[in-house]
This record gives structure tokens, C-alpha cells and sequence, in this order.
């Protein structure tokens, strides 16, 4: 089996100045398998609690109103196998339960609306995990949510022929078995620390579906058609239209109503085709959130009195570097000093691109781990504070020096020159591809930027690996440190996600260490030496950490502490279910 | 007439025919295919590839085509690759939009600009003449785009007088009234856009027929000045703006993607930019196949037109059979 990242990464398009094109380009944010960082529940919710609170009329919780969030791309399909975009993992927020949730500090729990009763029981060797429903656990149809249910979603996910964007999740399982209609236990092949994560899923309707081939399920009208979807979150999905909107109402029959009686009672999700539309509709009221406020925008939206936060989400972008041979004409890749890396990551002024691209909105970092997640090695993954002066003599260490005056360095006759690719119409990678150019040719490296359309660079470059320098960002849908599916050389592409070819035994072998050891202090332990490792050998120059401005509308109400996440994958509608809207239409 | 509409149609069909064949390749021959816009998280190769062989892609180019064309003869325009949902489904309701916005925005435009153009002909440079060149060099100057988000700033935003996007209000579909309220900003950017052109073609065609040595013998008898204008001129002056009419009828499924985008209307346009981003195959062809359709009428159209307008066209005889 290919890739088995069972931590869910994405690439991210981005913003893009032409919204549609950037929404039909994998701006996949990831499954609902959503996930964190641990950053502390600081400032991000308690910022908008502030200001709505400030409204004289608010004195609790209101029941009933209408709720309109605003996207720009439209759903693919609400059947959790195959959900694999932000738009649809967007809806199947709402509409399903998980059997595990994540709190504020990226834990999978099982909440009072979790399908599980708690956290799995994991057997001493590690491998087993017992997994109890809930007794009331039902779906919209009234029949009970089962183990079948679990059996199904991981024994379809696994089946190849299902093509399931979630056979990734459960590639460590070796058995699902039934042990009664409310238990089933999952054995594993490996002992892998992760993967509770894994069980922040929703499960799927094995009675509505069970006796479809699984060539078809991804035909099947289940996720597609709202009369044939049944749910078994707060809310149930009443209608669809496409590429304008969805509508969910309050389903009067959910099981966990008692404990998790939602506000809202109707959720309209309307899609935007262009983002300014999109931000001016926030404007004017006719969305109250909206979850991607371009970062050029966000000064204009403030002034206008609304509130914007800015907290970074789960997502990095970086400087990847190619080290396979047949990128550069046979040659040794150009990139192979680590020196002549640490000389690239020295001579970037992150801060300023921060400052003047991200307008703020972003934050340095120096590792694959978010900062301020448990994993986060801090201190003990290595800072390149820009420092041109530096970058050269750490290039010239290399070999690296400029002896025939042309402005560009060389070494062995051979000038230092590359390419540099990221997706056209992304108007933040441009920009930043830019301020790379110049930064490096300040000392002395000539870099070509070359931005190409989406899906063709996906396929032609990406994919099998077939560049020499790109510009791209993973988003950690999961907060689990564990990155092996990305840098290990076990992964190299096509096949897997390392397109880069990186090959650092020292890493391939913690990695593995990292996730054979349910003990979190020892994997804390562990992440810190990947944290220095992979900080002092560079496979990628790390950037900032960046995230998608909320915009949050006047009538949206949270008591303190309810108010989203931004650190989470779909954390803009964290603590929704104790959400109210006030001035009702 | 009978004869020449018969050999036109068949024409028709064989240019039609090739037009799928050609787009056909050429959508093929772009590089990445719909599977790249699945690229999900840790989705593995062999995933992919299964998704893309449940999806007929790996059968080779001529089966599909014939497959597509099989299913199309039987008025089956296939399903999405993203979702497996019937294009029909969502070309429709899109076309229909499209329609409804572009027609109101093209008729708005024929009222003004014709009578104003030919109105202008005879009174060139006065005050009205200006203003409407005034007119064309903004609509020609202008960004749509950009017309349409002040628009939408100023009578949406500021002043609160009209919805901001969208075709109808939520929960109001079908209403006549609320339609007409959204379509006044779209249709004010798309008919400045359009005026532009069409007051010059009827202003210039006009002007030229004025000219002509059959109108100043018109003139010179003594014929009064509104009956050569009205008489003589006008159906001679229309013959080339019926071309253009003609001509431009594709526009109104084609749409205009950057108005639909900005209104958010949810029109072709936008399905179009779209399908092409995501590589949707089978929406692209179809919406490939109706404008063609509409060209090819449009072309047919105005031939039959030039007919009525001007007695010298015998369709099907001497010179100016197509």
C-alpha cells in the first residue's frame, strides 16, 4: 500500500485572487477527521466573546433563528467516505456525529454528543482498541447507530475498490470484529500512538448502504440527494442547490438532544463564487461568518466595525527542496549542502514577508509542528533569524562563491540557478515566490519563478516529485506531530508524499520511534530530537504558519469560552452547537 | 428557402459533429485530468487510480468520445466526475439564468441602442450625439468587474436600495418581483458593456447609408428628410446590425463568467470557468456543444433575416448563399 499518512495532509491552494478557480483546486482542508494543536483556548475565542458581549440585549442563550455562513466552493459528496474538501468536511460538521471529538487543547475526547461512551480501552500490548457507542446513539431514521456501522466504514475505507479518500486513516488496522451491537474492537498492526485521532470520524449508515458494491457507493444517491442522507449530528440536511446553497435544519429527533440541545435552529450555507462578493456580502449582513477573509481585505472589514480574528489555523507553508538528480540535469541536486540550506533559510526575511504579505496574519515557525502544540520542540529546533551576511559565508563554507563576477555564485563551474514553482492565481505564493527571489539574490543565487495552473502542476510536478524548488503548504488536519508519511524516504513519490526526495536516516528512524510508544512523554522526548534534526538538516525552509481570517457577523452570540478555534481544522465553527443568533429574522 | 434551410441544417450538423471531436481532444490534451482535483489528504495512488478506472478514463480516447457521443444521441449528457451527479442537473438551471439575465440585459440594449444610434446618425456631434459617444468609451474603458463592485458598494452597500447578489432572496424563488430587483445592478454593467458597441454599429451603419448615392437622389426629388430617413435608410442601415445580432446570440448562453462571478448569479459563465479549472469533462463538452448550437442558429438566423430585410438576398441562389 501507497502513502499510509494517517495524519491527513493537504494541499492548499489558498487564497486565490480568482476565488472559483482556487475553490475548484484542492483547497481540501482535510476530513472531518479534524484536527489541532494544542495551542491554549488563549485570546481566539474570548476576543469575539468580548465584543458581543458588549451588546446590551444579550442575556443568554436565545432559542430558534437562522444562521448563514458563507463559502466559496460547493460540496462534493456528505458520505463520509468520501469526504475529502473543506466544503463538504464544512457540512459534515454539522450534520454528523463523531465518535470521538477534539477539545479546545486538540485531545480526541468523547464529548456528551461523541458517539462513544469514552475513550477507548487500549489493551497493555497497545494494538487493541475497544470502542463502547452510546446506548441512545440513533441516526435521523430512528435505527440505532451499531458496530456494524463502525465495521463498515473501516472495512469499506480499506477496500481499495471503494477508491475512499479515508483508506489512509485506517491503513494501520488489521481487524474491525464485532463484539456486540454497541461494541467493536479494532486491532491494529503496528503499535501507533496517533491513532485515536483516527477515531475522530463520523461512521456511515451500514443499513442504507451495506448492500451496495463499492465500485458504486461513490455513485450512490447517499451524500448526494438530502431525502436519502441520514444524519446523526444536531442538525439533519434539508436541501441543495447547487453551486448557490444548503440548507440544515434543527433535527426535533436527535438522539443526544437532551445534552447537546442546539440554539440555531436553521444553517444556511451559501456559496460565493468570488471572494470579494463574498466579504461584501459580510458586510452588508447577508452572511453573519464567513471563514476566508482574503488578508488584503481584513483592514476594510474591521472598518467597517466587524470583528476579524486573525489566529494562524493548522497550516504551515514552506520552502520544499528537490534532491533527486533527474531535477537538475543529472547533476547532484543543487540543494545537497546543508549548509548551502541553512544559507537559504538565513537569507529569507520571514518577518517582513509576514508583515507585508500576510498583513500580520501568519507566525514564523522552525519545525512541522504548530507552535504551541505539545509536539512543539520550542526552543530546541534551530531559529534562522535573517541575516544576509551570514547566508554568504555560510554559502562560500559550501564551495559556494561567485568567481567569475556575474553577480550569481558558482561552484565547479556550475552557477547557482533554479527554478522555484508554485500554483498560478494563488496571489499570496506569488508574492511570497517574489520576495524569495529577491532575498536570495542578494546573496548571490538566481531563482526563476514559474507559476503553473493547479491541476496540471499537481499531476505533472508535484506528484512524481518533478522540480526543483516549489512553494506549497501542508495543513495538519490532525494534531499529532507524526509527519513520517511526508519525509520519511520510505515515502518517496510517486508512490508517496515525499516529493522531494528527502532521505535522512536519523529521521526515518525516529519517526518510526515516534509513533511505536503510546507514552506522551517519551514521544515528547522523542519530537524534540526530530525538532532539531530536521530544523539543522532543512529538507524544506519551514516559513510561517498562516490560517484563513474569520469574519465574525453582529448577531452572532457565545457565551465566554464557546467561541471557535482557530487552531483547529474546521475551527471556525468550534462550539457552534452552543451558538445563538439574536435580532432574528 | 425550404431547400437552402435543409442544407444548412445538414451543414450544421457536420460542423457541429466536428466541433466535439476537436474540443474532445483538446480537453483531453490538457494536462491533469479530474482525478488531480481529488487529491485528497493521503489519498494513495492506487486510490486514485482505482477512482479513475470506476470512471472510464483509462479506456482509450476514440472509446470514450464514441461513448459520450452514444450517450449524447440519446440525450444523456453524462454525469460529473467529481460527484457522479447528472450534468443535466446543473446545465439546465444554469442555462436558464444565464438566459434570463443575458436576454433582458441584450433587449435593454437593442431598444436603446438602435433608435439612439440612428437618431444620432442625423444629428452628428449635437449634445446627444457626445453623450452617447461619452457613453461608449466608458462601457469600452470599463472593467466590468470593477463597474460592478462599485455598483455594489454604492446602491447595495451605502445606500441599501438593492440586494447585492444572487438571483433571488432566500426563500423568495420564483418571484417576479425580487428578480427584477436583482437584475437591475447585472444588467446595468453587462448593458453599458453592450451599448458601447452596438450605439457605434447603429450610429456607423447608419451614417454610411446616409451617404449613399440612392438617398441623395431621395433627398434631391424633394422627398421630406423623416420619410428618407425612415423609408429609404433604415432598413438598409440594419442590415449589417442584424449580422452583429446574429453574430452575438452565442453571448447569451456563453454569459459573461466575471458579471456572474461578481453577482454571483448562478449562470453558465461561472460553471464554465469552473468545469474548465476542474477538469470536469463531460460539463465542458456539453456547454461546449450548446454554444456551438447557438452559433450555428445565430449564423442561420441572421441569414434569414438578411432575407426579409433585403429583398436583393435570394438564400440558397447566386451570390449570397452561405
Amino acid at each position: 500500500m501507497a502513502p499510509t499518512s494517517i495524519k491527513w495532509k493537504t494541499m492548499i491552494a489558498g487564497l486565490s485572487v480568482m476565488g472559483v478557480i482556487a475553490a475548484g483546486c484542492g483547497d481540501n482542508a482535510g476530513n472531518n477527521t479534524a484536527g489541532n494543536t494544542n495551542t491554549p483556548a488563549t485570546n481566539t475565542a474570548n476576543e469575539g466573546a468580548a465584543n458581543n458581549a458588549g451588546t446590551p440585549e444579550t442575556t443568554g442563550p436565545v432559542k430558534g433563528g437562522t444562521l448563514t455562513v458563507s463559502s466559496f466552493s460547493d460540496i462534493v459528496s456528505l458520505n463520509p467516505l468520501f469526504i475529502g474538501d473543506t466544503a463538504s468536511g464544512d457540512i459534515a460538521y454539522l450534520i454528523f456525529a463523531n465518535l470521538l471529538d477534539y477539545d479546545r487543547n486538540g485531545n480526541a475526547v468523547a464529548e456528551p454528543w461523541s458517539l462513544l461512551e469514552s475513550v477507548p480501552e487500549i489493551s497493555e500490548d497497545g494494538k487493541t482498541y475497544t470502542l463502547k457507542l452510546k446506548a441512545d446513539a440513533k441516526w435521523s431514521d430512528g435505527t440505532p447507530v451499531t458496530a456494524d456501522d463502525i465495521m463498515f466504514l473501516i472495512n469499506t475505507a480499506k477496500n481499495p475498490e471503494a477508491a475512499s479518500p479515508a483508506i489512509a486513516s485506517f491503513d494501520k488496522v488489521d481487524k474491525v470484529e464485532k463484539v456486540d451491537d454497541k461494541t467493536a474492537k479494532i486491532t491494529l498492526k503496528q503499535v501507533y500512538a496517533p491513532f485515536l485521532n483516527v477515531l475522530v470520524t463520523n461512521v456511515v449508515p451500514s443499513h442504507i448502504l451495506k448492500d451496495v458494491p463499492a465500485k458504486e457507493l461513490k455513485g450512490h444517491a447517499y451524500g448526494k440527494d438530502p431525502a436519502q442522507t441520514v444524519t446523526n449530528g444536531p442538525w439533519k440536511w434539508s436541501s441543495w442547490t447547487q453551486k448557490q446553497n444548503l440548507i440544515m435544519d434543527k433535527d426535533p429527533n436527535y438522539w443526544a438532544k437532551s445534552t447537546n440541545d442546539v440554539n440555531i435552529d436553521k444553517i444556511v450555507y451559501k456559496i460565493y463564487a468570488d471572494q470579494n462578493t463574498e466579504v461584501q456580502a459580510f458586510i452588508k449582513g447577508d452572511v453573519d461568518t464567513i471563514s476566508a477573509i482574503p488578508v488584503t481585505q481584513v483592514e476594510a472589514v474591521r472598518g467597517k466595525g466587524l470583528e476579524v480574528n486573525v489566529e494562524p489555523g493548522p497550516t504551515y507553508e514552506y520552502l520544499g527542496f528537490n534532491f533527486n538528480k533527474d531535477n537538475f540535469g543529472g547533476k547532484p541536486s543543487l540543494f545537497e549542502g546543508q549548509k548551502t540550506r541553512q544559507a537559504i533559510a538565513t537569507a529569507l526575511n520571514r518577518d517582513a514577508m509576514i508583515e507585508a504579505i500576510l498583513k500580520g496574519t501568519g507566525k514564523a515557525l522552525n519545525a512541522p509542528f504548530l507552535p504551541g502544540s505539545w509536539a512543539d520542540p520550542g526552543a530546541d529546533a534551530i531559529e534562522y533569524k535573517f541575516d544576509p551576511e551570514k547566508a554568504k559565508a555560510l554559502l562560500a563554507e559550501d564551495g559556494w562563491k561567485d568567481t567569475n563576477n556575474n553577480g550569481t555564485v558558482d561552484k565547479d563551474g556550475r552557477e547557482f540557478e533554479f527554478e522555484l514553482q508554485y500554483n498560478a492565481g494563488n496571489s499570496r505564493r506569488e508574492a511570497v515566490s517574489s520576495a524569495i527571489q529577491n532575498d536570495l539574490k542578494t546573496i548571490g543565487i538566481k531563482v526563476n519563478t514559474k507559476g503553473i495552473d493547479f491541476a496540471s502542476w499537481i499531476e505533472q510536478n508535484v506528484t512524481p516529485g518533478k522540480y526543483q524548488a516549489m512553494l506549497l503548504s501542508w495543513s495538519l488536519s490532525n494534531p499529532d506531530p507524526d509527519s513520517e508519511a511526508i519525509f520519511s524516504s520510505k515515502y518517496f513519490a510517486p508512490e508517496g508524499q515525499n516529493s522531494g526526495f528527502y532521505n535522512n536516516p536519523t529521521l526515518d528512524k525516529l519517526w518510526v520511534d515516534g509513533y511505536s510508544t503510546t507514552d506522551q512523554e517519551k514521544r515528547k522526548e522523542i519530537y524534540k530530537q526530530v525538532g532539531k534534526e530536521i530544523s539543522t538538516n532543512l529538507p524544506y525552509v519551514f516559513m510561517y504558519q498562516y490560517g484563513l481570517p474569520q469574519g465574525i457577523g453582529k448577531r452572532i452570540k457565545w457565551a465566554d469560552g464557546d467561541g471557535p478555534q482557530a487552531s483547529l481544522a474546521y475551527g471556525y465553527f468550534y462550539g457552534i452547537n452552543k451558538w445563538w443568533v439574536e435580532d432574528q429574522k | 428557402m425550404g431547400e437552402y434551410f435543409i442544407r444548412r441544417t445538414l451543414q450544421s450538423v457536420v460542423v457541429l459533429f466536428l466541433i466535439t471531436i476537436f474540443t474532445f481532444g483538446l480537453i483531453h490534451a490538457a494536462p491533469g485530468g479530474p482525478t488531480s482535483m481529488f487529491l485528497s489528504p493521503g489519498l494513495s495512488q492506487e486510490a486514485m487510480k482505482q477512482q479513475a478506472e470506476n470512471m472510464g478514463l483509462y479506456d482509450p480516447l476514440h472509446i470514450q468520445y464514441f461513448r459520450w457521443l452514444g450517450d449524447i444521441l440519446q440525450g444523456d449528457l453524462g454525469n460529473t466526475f467529481k460527484n457522479n451527479l447528472p450534468v443535466a442537473d446543473i446545465l439546465w438551471p444554469t442555462v436558464k439564468n444565464t438566459l434570463v439575465l443575458m436576454g433582458v440585459a441584450w433587449l435593454l440594449t437593442l431598444i436603446i441602442a438602435i433608435p439612439w444610434g440612428i437618431y444620432n446618425s442625423t444629428r452628428e456631434y449635437g449634445l446627444s450625439d457626445q453623450t452617447a459617444s461619452f457613453i461608449s468609451y466608458i462601457g469600452f474603458a470599463m472593467p466590468t468587474f470593477w463597474f460592478g463592485i462599485i455598483l455594489q458598494s454604492f446602491f447595495s452597500i451605502e445606500l441599501d436600495w438593492l440586494p447585492l447578489s444572487d438571483m433571488y432572496t432566500m426563500g423568495k424563488e420564483g418571484d417576479v418581483g425580487d428578480l427584477l430587483m436583482h437584475l437591475i445592478l447585472p444588467v446595468s454593467v453587462l448593458t453599458l458593456g453592450f451599448l458601447a458597441s452596438y450605439l457605434k454599429y447603429s450610429r456607423a451603419s447608419m451614417l454610411e447609408v446616409l451617404e449613399q448615392d440612392y438617398i441623395r437622389t431621395a433627398r434631391a426629388k424633394g422627398v421630406p428628410e423623416r420619410k428618407v430617413v425612415f423609408r429609404h435608410a433604415l432598413r438598409n442601415a440594419l442590415i449589417p446590425i442584424i449580422t452583429i445580432i446574429g453574430l452575438d446570440l452565442p453571448l447569451l448562453v456563453g454569459g459573461a463568467a466575471l458579471t456572474e462571478n461578481v453577482f454571483n448569479w448562478p449562470g453558465m459563465g461561472r460553471l464554465f470557468v469552473e468545469a474548465a479549472s476542474g477538469r470536469e469533462y463531460t460539463i465542458l463538452m456539453a456547454l461546449t456543444l450548446l454554444t456551438a448550437v447557438f452559433v450555428v442558429i445565430g449564423n442561420l438566423i441572421a441569414d434569414i433575416l438578411y432575407a426579409i430585410v433585403d429583398p436583393r438576398v435570394q438564400l440558397g441562389k447566386g451570390g449570397k448563399s452561405a
